[in-house]
């Protein structure tokens, strides 16, 4: 593998760069776009001698990496975006602390939010706690920089923060892959040294006026170093008509929206990748060679204000500057980038005509839009446990009828706010928010209110952020009612393990932490039900809607449909019978496919009745209890 | 190693589906393929959420020249594999060009709101007149009903891996690509999915 | 006649607070369901027409049409509907003393129509104290487990659906007079091809001038007595004026006025005192406990009850002709009231005509609705 080109994915070659440094920790919690790296490691971990965690939460995580460092090991964590946010107190006494071995932590935002429901940045975590940052740009240097970012980290002795975004997480590109060295070094945590020896006593942010000080001398040392630093680079003519600073993927989408418009003769690039603090000396030079400067970043405008500051402080020797970026409205303010809408800003700035397509295609194009861009919308997996859950929930809340609702999580089950999930969600905010709301809506009877309160939570979320809400909960005598799915697994990311699983992320058998027992020991009413079996699944809902009295759980529990011990074994083989099938005669006006709406069922247009679709279809046999007529019948295989 | 030449350099290919078709598996390896023969391949891709039954598309880009952006600029598509039929619509309408060539599985899947009856999922006509105004050449092949018979739907990503090498617009070769079979499947699974790549390169020399 | 769908019912009925909650929308099929004494909707559906709609009584209730199709005349600006005799009636020697309230003539007609053969089963909402359970009742000891009066309002049309669906042959109802009303529109708007829900094959009615909310109910006692304490209810003769609720722990006796906020808006409406559309109407008989008033509307409800006497389970009187006069007259206040009452809210309309009303008389009754000369 050592030397010869491969295509890699970006999370990938972040995780060959950490290995060729000698990593040997490294922990994190699942969240897209991150999870592929300490996946990726996990899977290594026999062959280099790793020890690698999936941990119950970001904070967590760090903590765990730090330790690592602080023993003499080089370590690594790994998050998407909203981890930086609940890491972020540990993170910022971490800074204020200092590290031993070198320590990076990898943090991939998700601008666009294609799996998210935020695009929150975490740059500014770098600016704010004042820790060095690097943004790789392509393939390449998400390995090579990650190699680095531990040399940076041990030459400064401070967390070292490496950005990534989607699309180079998750695309894939050329990678040369390097040596991985063979593990060495015994862990010892050095604590006999006095609170002021930074390298042998104990680890703290205090006192803090001193470690302050020395955190921002160790920022001073990395900016030297990246005025020479081969990840800022500088392409196109000496004295270009527009500057375009850029970092991360965007600098691909420059470059090829200068390709397309033929613009490269007229257009520099200064590409950084140390990102934070920025290089003033090399900023300078480049700033120096013309009056307009793009900037194309995503998805704060980080760069560039930060651009816009020195700038400002360097204005006697360079001269005003005109700037474009995301503060003029020259490229959007929110959303992910693409070479179209660099295209577009670059084309308006430099007033060059350019044209995607002929415009007669264009206009076959949209004739065809209509229809070819109707929706297909998220929703559950044929199989899923949560369509069966959110069915008998609705069905509850709906006999309830007292305006009652659900307040959501995040995980798979945040479908259930959109059409396709019955739009049971009425809340949705961050990991664990679902249960600390509905406990503060409990207590709201006593202004008035009469709406029973729901939470739900997956399995995963319960461990990462819930618990502290149930607690609340409880102790708080709030009467909401929580309830966990618990389909074994941290589904939306990919099937992680988590607190709750046999197996750890190295696969060896660790102890589960029982979500029932655990809710039981808080003094919660806790009841566990099937989702698949709907008419129990319902009357527990009820029962929970009409306890006022207190904090209650009830444990939905059956496997995800993509667990690896469900994954493509059918319970059942599931049909309809056209001769009980009544159609549109039924009276049920379509309640398969037109309310249930599992994507394994159709309607036959010929016949005029309900099918089921068995390449689709995944067997769980839920739809037959819907069916009013008893038309669809589940048989158990053989 | 030598690097085999290219008719469009990048030559931008969009594989789309629906999530969980297997389009990431199918990009991934053929960009293995390419990449042995000397070739950058950036692929840029979206997964997490869109697996769960929503569009999904892998741009491959693929060059004698470095990394390009893993997202086509719009109207640039040289060819679109597409696993489902509505899906190689919805692509072609942001990303054809008057040259597009497409490949289509012909079996649609349909949206959650067109079994709902909220929407109108167009007829095999009304796609196959849409399909051939946005291209320039274009063939349909029912590569689940194959994969199917040979066992699982999965299959189709490999037969329509076949297709695409019977064109001829990349070097994907039979052997190039029975040998990232062996490196990504193993041993065991190498003669059914040859068997499933002869299907689809039947389908398009056919 | 005029039928619309699920969501008008909805806007008609539910959302401003005239359903009654009888039954008959529920279980018809998957979407109308009845829950602590609710009737919800789990599901949203947009069918244009409905049985859901058709057969509510609380909606679309053309009472001119629904007359000149079941009983051959006009919607009448008097009286208490058609009838061939009205009797004084109690259980006879076949029906277990004690077992039943006031004068027992429902469970002896249902016993006896059992025992006829006329009906294979009884539809009767059975329960105690505040729990209303309706019920398929086919040997005399499930009927007497029914006996009681209910004064809130009970779903019990819904296990007439449930019984037909599963296919349980000709039934009576015993009905209130919303429950008889919705069954007449199932004889006026038949919907065979939709499955086996429709019409039952006999009505016995019980009077009633108003009913009360369950949950309201519920909310109201359980602020007085432990609500598991109940024994029954009941609403003794004039001049009493009140609810007496019989506990475990003794009686307790609620003055009308107390629990006037607690009955449905939907009674305010209603014309019928008698259950005008039932085929045999059973009430208290006042002045005489023990006894109850019979009125026998026709053939099939004179044949019943001879067959009840004659075979010991109903023992029949004369009823007094002031006693009768007295009853016209309070039907024909109801009747006047309620006529009224849906003219103030905009819900009287005329047979015939497009606007969507809640209820339809001829244009001479409207009329006289309109000047007051209904009284």
């Amino acid at each position: 593998m050592d030397g010869q080109r491969l295509t890699m994915m970006g999370n990938q070659a972040i995780t060959q760069g950490a290995l060729e440094a000698g990593v040997r920790v490294a922990a994190g919690y699942p969240g897209t776009p991150s999870s592929e790296i300490i996946q990726n490691l996990a899977g290594a971990a026999d062959e280099h001698g790793l020890y690698v965690e999936w941990s119950i939460n970001e904070k967590v995580s760090l903590e765990v990496a730090a330790a690592a460092s602080f023993a003499g090991l080089r370590s690594l964590c790994a998050m998407k975006q909203n981890g930086v946010n609940v890491a972020s107190d540990f993170l910022l006494h971490l800074a204020g602390s200092g590290i031993r071995a070198g320590m990076v932590l990898v943090h991939c935002d998700d601008p666009g939010a294609l799996s998210s429901v935020n695009e929150g940045e975490s740059r500014h975590f770098a600016r704010m706690l004042e820790l060095p940052q690097l943004e790789p740009s392509d393939f390449q240097e998400a390995k090579d920089m990650t190699k680095w970012a531990f040399e940076l980290s041990e030459e400064i002795g401070n967390v070292v923060m490496l950005r990534s975004v989607t699309r180079l997480s998750h695309a894939s590109g050329g990678v040369v892959p390097g040596p991985i060295p063979q593990a060495q070094g015994k862990a010892h945590f050095d604590h006999h040294g006095t609170l002021l020896d930074k390298g042998h006593g104990p680890v703290s942010s205090s006192p803090v006026a001193y470690k302050h000080r020395l955190q921002q001398e160790k920022l001073a040392r990395a900016v030297e170093l990246f005025e020479d630093s081969p990840f800022n680079s500088y392409t196109g003519p000496e004295a270009p008509e527009l500057l375009v600073i850029t970092s991360s993927i965007c600098n691909l989408y420059v470059k090829e929206a200068l390709v397309l418009l033929d613009a490269t003769d007229r257009v520099g690039v200064l590409k950084l990748g140390t990102t934070w603090p920025l290089p003033p000396k090399l900023l300078q030079r480049n700033l120096e060679r013309c009056g307009q400067v793009l900037v194309v970043e995503e998805v704060i405008p980080f760069l560039e204000e930060n651009v816009k500051i020195a700038a400002a402080e360097m204005a006697g020797e360079i001269g005003a500057k005109r700037f474009f970026g995301k503060r003029d409205g020259t490229i959007p303010a929110q959303g992910e980038l693409n070479p179209d809408i660099v295209l577009g800003a670059l084309a308006g700035i430099l007033n060059l005509p350019y044209q995607t397509r002929p415009p007669q295609y264009d206009l076959l194009a949209q004739e065809a839009a209509p229809q070819a861009t109707q929706d297909r919308d998220l929703a559950f997996c044929p199989g899923c446990p949560h369509r069966a859950s959110f069915w008998s929930l609705k069905g509850a809340l709906a006999l309830d009828a007292r305006d009652g609702f659900i307040c959501g999580d995040i995980g798979c089950y945040s479908l259930a706010m959109r059409p396709t999930g019955y739009g049971m969600l009425k809340t949705l905010l961050a990991m664990g928010s679902g249960a600390g709301i509905a406990s503060g809506f409990g207590q709201l009877g006593r202004f008035g209110m009469d709406q029973p309160v729901m939470a739900v939570s997956g399995d995963s979320t319960f461990y990462h952020a819930v618990i502290p809400a149930l607690i609340n909960a409880v102790h708080q005598k709030s009467p909401m009612s929580l309830v966990v799915l618990d389909n074994s697994g941290t589904a939306m990311t990919g099937f992680q393990p988590h607190p709750g699983t046999e197996a750890n992320a190295l696969g060896q058998p660790v102890p589960p932490v029982d979500i029932e027992a655990i809710c039981r020991s808080l003094g919660a009413e806790v009841t566990v039900c099937d989702p698949f079996d709907l008419e129990a699944t319902q009357a527990a809902a009820l029962a929970l809607l009409a306890d006022q009295s207190t904090a209650k759980v009830l444990i939905l529990r059956q496997l995800c449909a993509l667990s690896p011990q469900r994954k493509g074994s059918k319970l059942y083989e599931v049909q309809v019978d056209p001769e009980k099938c009544l159609g549109d005669q039924c009276g049920c006006n379509r309640l398969c496919t037109r309310v249930f709406g599992c994507p394994g069922l159709a309607w036959e247009k010929q016949s005029g009745k309900a099918r089921i679709d068995e390449v689709i279809c995944a067997g769980c046999g839920v739809c037959a209890s819907v069916c009013p007529q008893g038309a669809i019948i589940k048989s158990e295989r053989a | 190693m030598a690097t085999a030449k290219l008719i469009h350099d990048p030559y931008n290919l969009i594989i789309t589906g629906v999530g969980g078709q297997g389009n990431v598996l199918a990009s991934r390896m053929l960009g293995n393929v390419l990449t042995s023969q000397g070739l950058w391949v950036t692929i840029g891709e979206t997964f997490g959420a869109s697996q769960r039954g929503g569009s999904v598309m892998s741009h491959l880009r693929v060059s004698t020249d470095g990394s390009w952006s893993p997202q086509i600029p719009e109207g640039k598509a040289h060819m679109v594999l597409a696993l489902e039929p509505l899906e190689a619509l919805r692509v072609l309408v942001k990303y054809g060009n008057p040259g597009a060539k497409a490949i289509v599985n012909d079996r649609p899947i349909l949206p959650v709101a067109a079994i709902a009856g909220k929407t109108n999922y167009p007829s095999a006509d009304e796609l196959e007149g849409m399909l051939a105004k946005l291209t320039a050449q274009r063939w349909s092949i029912p590569a689940t009903e194959r994969a199917m018979a040979l066992g699982a739907s999965i299959f189709a990503n490999i037969i329509m891996i076949g297709a695409l090498s019977a064109t001829d617009d990349l070097p994907v070769s039979r052997q190039g690509f029975e040998a990232e079979l062996l490196r990504a499947l193993g041993p065991s699974k190498v003669a059914t999915n040859l068997e499933a790549f002869d299907l689809g390169a039947a389908m398009v020399q056919g | 006649m005029i039928n619309r769908g699920p969501r008008q019912l909805l806007a008609e009925v539910q959302q401003p607070g005239l359903c009654i909650g009888c039954g008959s929308c529920v279980e018809l099929c998957p979407y109308f369901r009845s829950h602590g004494g609710k009737t919800v909707m789990l599901h949203d559906c947009d069918l244009p027409e409905g049985r859901c709609h058709a057969w509510c009584p609380k909606t679309e209730l053309d009472l001119e049409g629904l007359a000149q199709e079941l009983w051959g005349a006009p919607y009448s600006a008097q009286g208490m509907g058609p009838h061939l005799a009205v009797v004084a009636a109690k259980a006879g020697p076949r029906l277990e003393a004690g077992r039943y309230q006031a004068g027992g003539t429902v469970s002896a007609l249902v016993c006896a129509a059992l025992e006829q053969g006329l009906v294979q089963g009884a539809i009767l909402t059975g329960g105690r104290g505040m729990d209303t359970a309706p019920a398929l009742a086919t040997t005399p000891e499930e009927v007497m487990a029914c006996s009681g009066s209910k004064f809130t309002a009970a779903p019990t049309l819904a296990a007439l659906n449930r019984a037909q669906a599963q296919g349980c042959g000709p039934v009576l109802v015993v009905a209130t007079p919303c429950q008889a009303t919705a069954l007449a529109q199932r004889w006026a708007k038949p919907w065979p091809s939709r499955g086996a829900a429709g019409p039952a094959e006999l009505v016995i009615g019980l009077f009633c001038n108003w009913s009360l909310d369950p949950q309201g109910l519920t909310g109201f006692l359980a602020q007085r007595v432990e609500l598991e304490s109940i024994r029954s209810m009941d609403i003794p003769p004039p001049p009493a004026g009140v609810l007496r609720v019989e506990t475990t722990e003794g009686s307790l006796e609620i003055p009308f006025d107390e629990i006037r906020d607690l009955i449905p808006p939907a009674c305010a409406m209603c014309p019928d005192m008698t259950s005008e559309w039932a085929d045999l109407s059973v009430g208290m008989y006042e002045g005489r406990p023990g006894w109850n008033t019979l009125v026998v509307r026709n053939e099939k409800a004179r044949a019943l009850t001879e067959a009840a006497v004659e075979a010991g389970w109903l023992v029949v009187e004369e009823f007094p002709k002031a006693n009768k006069e007295h009853l016209v007259h309070a039907a024909q206040g109801k009747r006047s009231r309620g006529l009224g009452a849906a003219l103030a809210q905009s819900l009287l309309g005329v047979s015939g005509e497009d606007q969507p009303k809640a209820l339809r008389v001829s244009p001479e009754l409207y009329r006289a609705v309109e000047s007051g000369e209904v009284a």
